[in-house]
């Protein structure tokens, strides 16, 4: 139902009014689609209201243009800024998809190699596959409720590789049907000659079209030959936003392994089996019936062998090494003197 | 001589109080703003938004975007904190802007919005592109969408667009989440894929294009689907924000109060979210939210409180840092369990996820690496829609010293069991040898 409401220029009420639709000028065709309809007038809304068309008025975008024309009962002195009022107004409708299908078709022959049917109102699951040498052939009907034939202003194939580098063609309409064949020959450069999954995306939408539709038909795999040195690099893609901040991997420095030793064990074995020369040389000494017996018992002698032994030991423990050296030469000289007269008197005597 | 010396002084005088009036280091909301308009009637169409700015204790200055007398600087000092173009169709501004002074003003810190709408100057569209935002370079391009419009929608060409997909921030969107479509009608852009610093904050739906609603189109749009952007933001590296929309009539009054209901949902919305988007948008670019501010790095052995002056290797160490956020009027403890310290040298030795107090404080223990070297701790924190820290300190890392190795090692008790037998063995034998009979 087409409602109107007209007011004067401050926006308050008129007085009785003759409004016409005169014309309603379709974008695509000539002519007018309606003539000189008048509109009735409904006291409750204050609005004029025209409820029913004529069956030839189809979807599409109007130019609807309204005459107003002052009733012959006015009596005030009444104005009207325009004569022709022209108003665009979609006309919108639900329009029919029907015969929609992909194929692959085989080179310059033309034979189908795979055809799939197609519902577009959801998304499918077709799987097809196709090599450089073959084309892509997608086709449909679009029709309105009277059946003409319809051209949406949005009509795009997208085919989107795995690395998110996309393209779009558009599905041209001709005739009676829409159709667009993708040649991958001559695609194969516009396609950076990335092989692989494609997933295949239609979107048909248009002003006057009430069930605009987006269907992820399916996917199809390429098999394009290699790229050649000199072809185009494909497009850089974004990075995920939020993938680019988040928090990094933790690391923790792993320390160097000192070397491997051997057990604490098996130094101690090799610990005990050196001290064991020591003791068997005790116990050969013992055995052999070493004594001390001519430790010299006078006390002045006695102290110097003492300090001499002590020397001798301190001297080992590697402490104050000078100072003992000529301490322990001059003790040393007098105990071996000392023993050496000894023994010279046992030997005289 | 002395009236040129004493007017200076005066005019100084007069300058002191405009420079407390901006934002600083302890402060970060901006004050001043200045908002550049093509027509003046934009005042009243886009009151609520003014309104609520002035509210929030911005100081708007509104100035027409030919206006001769335009400046951003006064002997050598910004003399605005916040730069809002709501100027279209402007093709050059008046006074001593133009697009280097305001890429200036950004690189100064200080923060932008910027608005297209139907039509986009190449002024406008040269200011976007600094900022790594490509509008789509037909000047007849509409971002349309079939499956995504408003129902309200009185055109009928589909134009006026009920967006949802928003970024996932509550730095930049704030925390209520924002339930009912925004409504947008304007040009697309998109961004430039190799820039790290750009977002997008209110992307278009996979079935929306760009072109001329009234013309047929002959060769596929440039710019489809998600990869359209209505509304990004960026973040410079000296943190300042620039918010670019492609719709002014995002930011009226009109569609602030419009309800939406989204073409083939059910759902029905008395309020768009604009209203909302908005607000909370000029509430993240003018550094009222998402600001983040560190004290300094404080670094010490386990069981010790000063800071030494050289780590050795092997050491147990800790380590804590406070960060703190501006609530836009004062700073509270900042809380969060993605905040990482470094200890880099070259490449990072050790990288360990600091644990937080809840009060501010983030802290963590390590072990110093068996590196020797002159390593730094560094935290770089990056988060989308906060500000990015960047903090260092250098610390020298030392060998053991000789004496701070084990004293005696197992694996030489032969060796030393040698030697003393060695000893002992002399001193037994210089008794014997003198004194056996």
């Amino acid at each position: 139902m087409l409602a109107v409401k007209v007011s004067t220029v401050l926006g308050s009420k008129t007085a009785a009014l003759n409004v016409k639709l005169a014309q309603a000028l379709s974008s695509g065709s000539k002519g007018s689609v309606i003539n000189n309809q008048e509109l009735k007038f409904d006291a409750d809304s204050a609005t004029y209201f025209l409820d029913s068309f004529p069956e030839n008025f189809d979807v599409g975008k109007y130019t609807f243009v309204f005459e107003i024309l002052l009733d012959e009962s006015a009596q005030e002195k009444l104005y009207i800024t325009e004569a022709q009022t022209k108003i665009p107004i979609a006309a919108t409708g639900a329009i029919s998809i029907e015969n929609a299908e992909i194929a692959v078709l085989d080179g310059d022959v033309g034979s189908v190699e795979s055809q799939k049917k197609l519902d577009l109102t959801k998304d499918g699951a077709v799987s097809l596959s196709a090599n450089h040498l073959q084309k892509l052939r997608l086709s449909y009907q679009l029709n309105t409720p009277l059946g003409h034939v319809f051209k949406p202003h949005q009509a795009f194939l997208k085919l989107k590789h795995e690395s998110q580098v996309e393209h779009i063609f558009l599905v041209k309409t001709s005739g009676k049907k829409s159709e667009l064949v993708l040649d991958f020959l001559g695609l194969v450069e516009k396609l950076y000659y990335l092989s692989g999954k494609y997933e295949i995306q239609l979107t048909i939408g248009d002003a006057s079209m009430e069930n605009s539709l987006l269907s992820n038909i399916g996917h199809i795999e390429l098999d394009l030959p290699e790229r050649p040195e000199k072809a185009a690099q494909p497009p850089v893609q974004p990075t995920d936003p939020y993938s680019r901040y988040g928090p990094k991997a933790e690391i923790s420095h792993i320390f160097r392994v000192p070397e491997k030793l051997p057990a604490k064990q098996l130094s101690l074995v090799f610990l005990g089996l050196i001290v064991l020369p020591f003791i068997a040389f005790l116990i050969g000494l013992t055995r052999l019936g070493v004594n001390i017996k001519s430790f010299p018992s006078s006390v002045g002698a006695a102290t110097s062998a003492l300090l001499f032994h002590g020397g001798i030991g301190a001297v080992l423990n590697i402490k104050a090494l000078s100072l003992l050296g000529v301490f322990l030469s001059f003790v040393g000289h007098s105990t071996l003197s000392h023993l050496a007269s000894a023994s010279n008197k046992l030997k005289s005597a | 001589m002395m009236n040129l010396s004493r007017s200076v002084a005066l005019i100084s005088l007069f300058l002191l109080p405009l420079l407390s009036f901006s934002f600083s280091v302890d402060n970060p909301t901006d004050r001043r703003v200045l908002v550049l308009l093509d027509d003046l009637s934009l005042k009243s169409s886009h009151s609520i938004f003014f309104s609520t700015l002035k509210s929030r204790g911005f100081d708007l200055d509104f100035k027409l975007a030919e206006d001769s007398k335009l400046a951003l600087q006064r002997y050598g000092q910004y003399l605005y904190d916040g730069l809002i173009i709501f100027a279209p169709s402007t093709e050059r501004f008046g006074g001593s802007l133009d697009s280097k002074s305001i890429a200036d003003f950004v690189d100064s810190g200080r923060d932008l919005i910027l608005s297209a709408d139907t039509s986009a100057s190449d002024l406008i569209r040269g200011i976007a592109l600094e900022c790594g935002v490509d509008f789509d370079e037909d000047s007849s391009a509409m971002v349309i969408d079939h499956s995504s419009f408003s129902v309200s929608d009185v055109d009928g060409d589909h134009t006026l667009i009920a967006a949802d997909d928003l970024v996932k921030s509550h730095a930049i969107l704030g925390k209520t989440k924002i339930e009912a479509p925004v409504l947008f009608r304007g040009v697309a852009h998109s961004l430039n894929p190799t820039n790290n610093l750009v977002l997008k904050v209110l992307s278009a739906s996979p079935s929306a294009y760009s072109a001329n609603p009234s013309s047929k189109l002959s060769s596929p749009p440039q710019l489809t689907g998600s990869a359209i952007s209505l509304v990004s933001v960026m973040q410079a590296r000296n943190n300042a924000r620039v918010v670019i929309s492609g719709s002014l009539q995002l930011f009226s009054d009109k569609l602030f109060r419009s309800g939406v209901q989204k073409a083939g949902s059910p759902n029905k919305y008395e309020k768009s979210g604009n209203e909302q988007f908005a607000t909370e948008l000029s509430k993240w670019v003018f550094h009222e939210r998402g600001h983040l501010k560190a004290g300094s790095l404080v670094h010490h052995r386990v069981g010790e409180t000063d800071e030494p002056a050289i780590y050795r290797i092997k050491d147990d160490l800790e380590f804590s840092v406070e960060i703190l956020e501006w609530s836009g009027k004062s700073w509270e403890p900042y809380v969060a369990d993605d905040v990482q310290v470094q200890f880099y040298m070259m490449s990072p030795y050790v990288l360990k996820t600091l644990s937080t107090d809840k009060k501010g404080l983030f802290h963590t223990s390590f072990k110093v690496p068996d590196v020797y070297g002159v390593f730094q701790f560094k935290v770089e924190y990056e988060k989308l829609g906060y500000t990015t820290l960047s903090l260092s300190k250098q610390i020298p890392v030392r060998p053991y010293r000789h004496n701070e190795y084990e004293r005696f090692i197992p694996t030489a008790y032969p060796y030393y069991g040698a030697c003393f037998t060695t000893m002992a063995g002399f001193f037994v034998f210089s008794f014997v040898y003198l004194y056996h009979k």
